[in-house]
């Protein structure tokens, strides 16, 4: 709705007064609209007119968390391991099967297993010296194949390691089988080495020596 | 240099190759990001020098695999305009969709340097953008699942015979509700330009997830 508009002017004729008016007049009508064109989309390719998509008719599938801890060893072995085709496995035997083909592990001693210095014998002793090592220095135990004796093979000493060592709780050990080498590789420190040594000899029921290896010297020690 | 046009025996395979690797690539790294499955059944390898997250899960692989055997025949004929990874709620209803927008010159000139160094690179700079993606969207809900949709350039039918090179592994005409998402955004995440293949990533999110 429009108020009056008071148009104020100097009195210089009642010519000028007309075309002011008309002027005025001119500029209160209101502003022309246009309506806007239709919007032509500038691409061809109007998703109307496009084919639907394609899809696989077969779902993706389904894994749950539940599946992946209980099996993990189908994750390796290319067994499906998934809610659509569920198997009974008990958690002991997956977890069984799981350090059986798992390539290495380690163990984190407790501190009061870590603070108790194992006592060394006089001919680790005299290794040591003729070496120079230091306790805190990484050594390694090397299983080999004729350690393991006439009737077992590397693979069942390292179940029977891997067992072992969960219980034990080995002192600032990790280990690792060398499948290629037919290895198992015990590493740790030199001053727990005698002990991991013999405990190593006696729960696997080892035969013959076994050899302590040291990064850049060899074979420092044989049990 | 050699000038090799579409028409060439072995270029629509080498393309092809080249985005189906990427693709798959790509896939498994999307599932990871986005919590699709189980961070436990992906392992850490390397492709194009960078880390990425691959599957060990037998089905899942073999599913991603059989998918993308099937797009290759469209890629090499340069028939795949879109391949969407569609991200679902348990409803089946699309929260999230990775479209790869995929265009061929016809055109081109390619040497094994272009190929092999400068199309690696531009694809690893997809790798790395799909990995950091989750820092710009929002959560899914629980118990998502994932499908992989191929948008054609001719009609879906007539490429549906292009696709079922696997016996076992049917392909259908997606459902309405899987195709479209109430009210999307658009997150564009990577381009890229080369003599042998453009190709846009940008993911659509739906507003409301939960």
């Amino acid at each position: 709705m429009m108020e009056d508009v008071v148009l104020h002017h100097r009195l210089e004729g009642s010519d000028g007064l007309s075309d002011l008016i008309a002027t005025t007049e001119k500029l209160l009508e209101p502003f022309p609209c246009r309506p806007p064109p239709v919007f032509t989309p500038w691409f061809s390719d109007s998703s109307a007119r496009r084919p639907p998509p394609i899809r696989p008719a077969k779902c993706a599938p389904v894994i749950n968390a539940a599946d992946v801890k209980c099996r993990p060893e189908a994750l390796k072995e290319g067994v499906g391991g998934t809610t659509n085709s569920p198997s009974v496995v008990d958690k002991k035997s997956a977890s069984v099967a799981a350090m059986a083909v798992k390539r290495s592990w380690s163990v984190l001693a407790s501190k009061s297993v870590r603070h108790r210095s194992p006592s060394l014998s006089k001919g680790f002793r005299h290794a040591l010296s003729v070496h120079a090592l230091h306790l805190r220095q990484r050594s390694k135990w090397v299983i080999s194949q004729h350690n393991c004796g006439a009737v077992r093979d590397i693979e069942q000493v390292w179940q029977a390691l891997s067992k072992a060592a969960r219980r034990a709780g080995l002192p600032t050990c990790n280990a690792n089988i060398q499948r290629e080498h037919a290895e198992i590789w015990v590493f740790c420190d030199v001053a727990y080495s005698e002990q991991v040594g013999h405990f190593l000899k006696e729960r696997l029921q080892l035969v013959g020596s076994i050899r302590l290896h040291v990064h850049k010297l060899g074979d420092v020690f044989r049990l | 240099m050699t000038t090799l046009t579409r028409q060439d025996l072995n270029f629509g395979q080498v393309v092809a190759d080249i985005l189906c690797e990427f693709l798959e690539v790509a896939i498994h790294l999307i599932l990871y990001v986005r919590e699709v499955y189980p961070s436990g059944i992906f392992q850490k390898r390397k492709k194009y020098n960078v880390p990425v997250q691959m599957s060990c899960h037998p089905e899942l692989n073999q599913y991603i695999q059989d998918t993308l055997h099937c797009i290759k025949p469209l890629i090499e004929k340069n028939d795949a305009e879109k391949v969407v990874v569609v991200i679902m709620d348990k409803e089946h209803h699309p929260v999230e969709r990775f479209v790869f927008e995929i265009s061929q010159p016809p055109l081109l000139s390619i040497s094994s340097d272009t190929l092999l160094s400068h199309v690696e690179q531009l694809l690893r700079a997809f790798i790395l953008k799909i990995s950091v993606c989750d820092a710009v969207l929002n959560n899914n809900p629980p118990e998502c699942s994932f499908t992989v949709l191929v948008h054609t350039r001719n009609s879906a039918m007539r490429n549906m015979e292009k696709v079922q090179v696997i016996k076992d592994f049917p392909w259908i005409v997606a459902d309405e509700q899987e195709v479209h998402m109430q009210e999307p955004r658009l997150i564009p995440l990577k381009t890229l330009t080369s003599d042998i293949v453009k190709m846009q990533l940008y993911v659509e999110e739906r507003a409301q997830k939960m």
